[in-house]
């Protein structure tokens, strides 16, 4: 009989294989329509909301990369929102209102982005309203690239393809390649409308349709998401256009990444437990987003276990045997590997197979095209490993009640 | 105009079409390792036979043929252990059926009457040779078992390398059941050697059936048990 173990893996490997396949079939049956976008019949208004917190390296270089958009300038008025900087943001963000005169600053104290764009939302005239980070600069083209999907009325939000602005290090390089994939499932996903984040850096949504769910949940740390799922959980869609580009700043050294990841998943796990039961209601949000969203969250956690587990399994044995060494054992005359064919084997195989596969078809579509396959394998096992910490990080803080803010 | 969403059944069958395939090809690798071992109990049980009746042969006549026996010993023995150790690794290997698990038992049997063939043998040709005796657990309780009994089992086999054909060497696991319940009796003909040399843990080593070591002993520690029962024959 299989044992537990065995079959717990045969369980993730199960699922592993049908969450790669389903995306290499959606690849593979929608490359055509990557990059195409509705055309835009008649320019709706927008309001760029631009919330800002100690953003003075960088917030006029993003005004004036909104300023660069090729949009009508009647249709579209800018909003900064100051929450509460401690630095120059506010100064900028006024000398930048005084400047052009569709540029609207709003000051207020700290209180967070979901607040701030719920205050600002109140305040814009577009009927569109576009989220920008204050450290996010969107290409020219992305509005228009963006706007012709709300001609179907279904559709209240739309994001964009978020790349790398600063790719200085080994940790930028990795997220680089990692930003890319995020932004192909995010398309592929796009394809089923499953598209179940609208991200920061550039995210455009029908205002009447934000304020019919009350806007953006000040508790939730990645509002983003959970407003996403609130949009999908009432019936309307939302999607992603591949050539709608914007570029951020990442984050720079191990320890601001792993807060920002914390954050990432403390605001996943916050957004399942808000709608896990709408699981297997409402379309491809019951049917799929929820299940897959959890059952990733779910299998991150298991394959944590099990590689503690494969851990404590092989090291005790290394652990006793060099204890023993001192007694006089000769531990490196009997290190050896068997490597039998197991079914386990075979579907580690057939796994990693999958998902490199994947990965080299998502890297194929990122900016750089690349098809190195070494950097390929050092993403897959190393960069993706590292994932881990994060997740881990935050269960703890779940665990510990730890819910404070994770961005600044 | 096929919907969208068809691609979720259509991954679904690829992977379980995937799934039944790499299961098929699990067992068919499996059963490949398992029918080897069966394949070598049958021959090793014919050799056993021949052995126990080369053995009655020579407790009936005298001692003059010792050498021939021994000799004959020493290749079953060493045959069996090799075949042991491949049984061992295989066991870890087979993730789907527990076929091997049963053969393990025959061949601890067989282990058994080889040790007990021994022990005549010796007593009939004036102890030409050693024994030492592994007994250990097929079902360890904790991580750090398993790792000392790995140990143990290649302590002894360097033992045996440095030995040659002075040495035979036996790892019988000591508490194993007739059937797979753990309401079934333990395996008689062991509980009863662990009972004459009062065995109360495992794992643990008999040497030349005069001492009984529990737990880990370093190589120069059984060596020199090895030549005290020596000097005291």
């Amino acid at each position: 009989m299989v044992n537990f173990f065995t079959l717990v893996y045969i369980i993730l490997f199960f699922f592993g294989i049908f969450f790669i396949l389903i995306f290499i079939f959606l690849h593979y049956r929608n490359s055509k329509q990557l990059y195409s976008n509705p055309p835009i019949k008649s320019y709706p208004t927008i309001s760029i909301l631009v919330p800002a917190y100690n953003e003075e390296d960088s917030i006029e270089e993003t005004v004036k990369a909104l300023l660069r958009l090729r949009y009508p300038t009647n249709k579209l008025d800018i909003i900064i929102i100051n929450d509460g900087s401690t630095d120059n943001t506010l100064k900028i963000a006024k000398t930048l209102e005084k400047k052009y005169s569709h540029i609207k600053v709003i000051n207020k104290p700290n209180s967070g982005k979901a607040l701030s764009l719920n205050l600002a939302i109140n305040n814009a005239k577009g009927e569109l309203i576009a989220v920008v980070d204050a450290d996010s600069y969107p290409n020219k083209d992305a509005l228009k690239r963006m706007v012709g999907h709300f001609e179907d009325h279904s559709v209240a939000a739309i994001t964009s393809r978020v790349l790398v602005k600063n790719k200085n290090n080994w940790l930028s390089r990795f997220q680089v390649l990692d930003y890319s994939i995020i932004a192909w499932t995010r398309k592929l996903l796009d394809f089923v409308d499953s598209v179940y984040v609208t991200n920061g850096p550039l995210s455009v949504y029908r205002k009447s349709v934000v304020q019919k769910v009350g806007g953006f949940d000040q508790h939730n740390l990645t509002e983003d998401i959970e407003i996403t799922w609130h949009i999908l959980s009432e019936g309307y869609n939302t999607r992603m256009s591949y050539s709608a580009i914007v570029y951020t700043i990442v984050p720079q050294d191990f320890k601001s990444w792993v807060k920002q990841r914390i954050r990432w998943n403390l605001g996943g796990l916050q957004t399942v437990k808000k709608y896990w039961r709408t699981m297997f209601k409402k379309g491809a949000f019951g049917y799929f987003v929820i299940p897959y969203v959890s059952a990733s969250f779910f299998f991150a956690i298991v394959g944590f276990l099990l590689l503690i587990r494969l851990l404590w399994v092989k090291g005790s044995y290394h652990l006793v045997s060099l204890y023993y060494t001192l007694l006089g054992y000769d531990y490196w005359k009997y290190l050896e590997i068997n490597l039998y064919i197991t079914l386990l084997l075979i579907l580690t195989c057939i796994f990693f197979f999958l998902a490199i596969w994947y990965y080299k078809i998502g890297f194929v579509h990122s900016e750089t095209g690349n098809k190195n396959i070494l950097k390929i394998l050092a993403y897959s096992f190393f960069y993706r490993s590292l994932y881990l910490i994060p997740l881990i990080l935050a269960l703890y803080k779940i665990a510990t009640k730890d819910l404070r803010w994770y961005t600044k | 105009m096929q919907s969208k969403f068809r691609i979720f059944f259509e991954s679904l069958l690829v992977t379980v079409v995937i799934f039944v395939i790499a299961f098929l090809l699990g067992i068919f690798v499996e059963s490949l390792r398992t029918n080897k071992i069966i394949e070598s109990y049958k021959d090793y049980e014919i050799e056993a036979l021949d052995l126990k009746l080369q053995n009655y042969y020579y407790q009936i006549m005298d001692s003059q043929s010792c050498s021939q026996a021994i000799k004959q010993n020493f290749i079953f023995a060493d045959n069996l252990y090799t075949k042991g150790l491949e049984l061992e690794r295989y066991e870890e290997a087979n993730q789907i059926s527990d076929d091997l698990f049963r053969e393990k038992k025959r061949y601890v049997l067989l282990k058994t009457e080889l040790w007990l063939n021994s022990i005549l043998l010796k007593k009939k040709c004036n102890n030409p040779f050693d024994t030492i005796v592994y007994i250990y657990s097929a079902d360890p309780k904790t991580n750090i078992q398993v790792a000392q009994q790995k140990v143990i089992s290649n302590t002894l086999k360097s033992v045996k390398e440095q030995y040659g054909n002075k040495v035979i060497l036996l790892p019988i696991a000591g508490d194993l059941r007739i059937g797979n319940s753990q309401e079934e009796p333990f395996l008689g003909s062991i509980e009863l050697q662990k009972e004459i040399y009062n065995i109360s843990s495992l794992p643990s080593i008999i040497i030349n059936e005069k001492f009984v070591l529990e737990g880990f002993h370093t190589e120069e520690e059984i060596i020199s048990y090895l030549n005290m029962t020596k000097s005291t024959k």
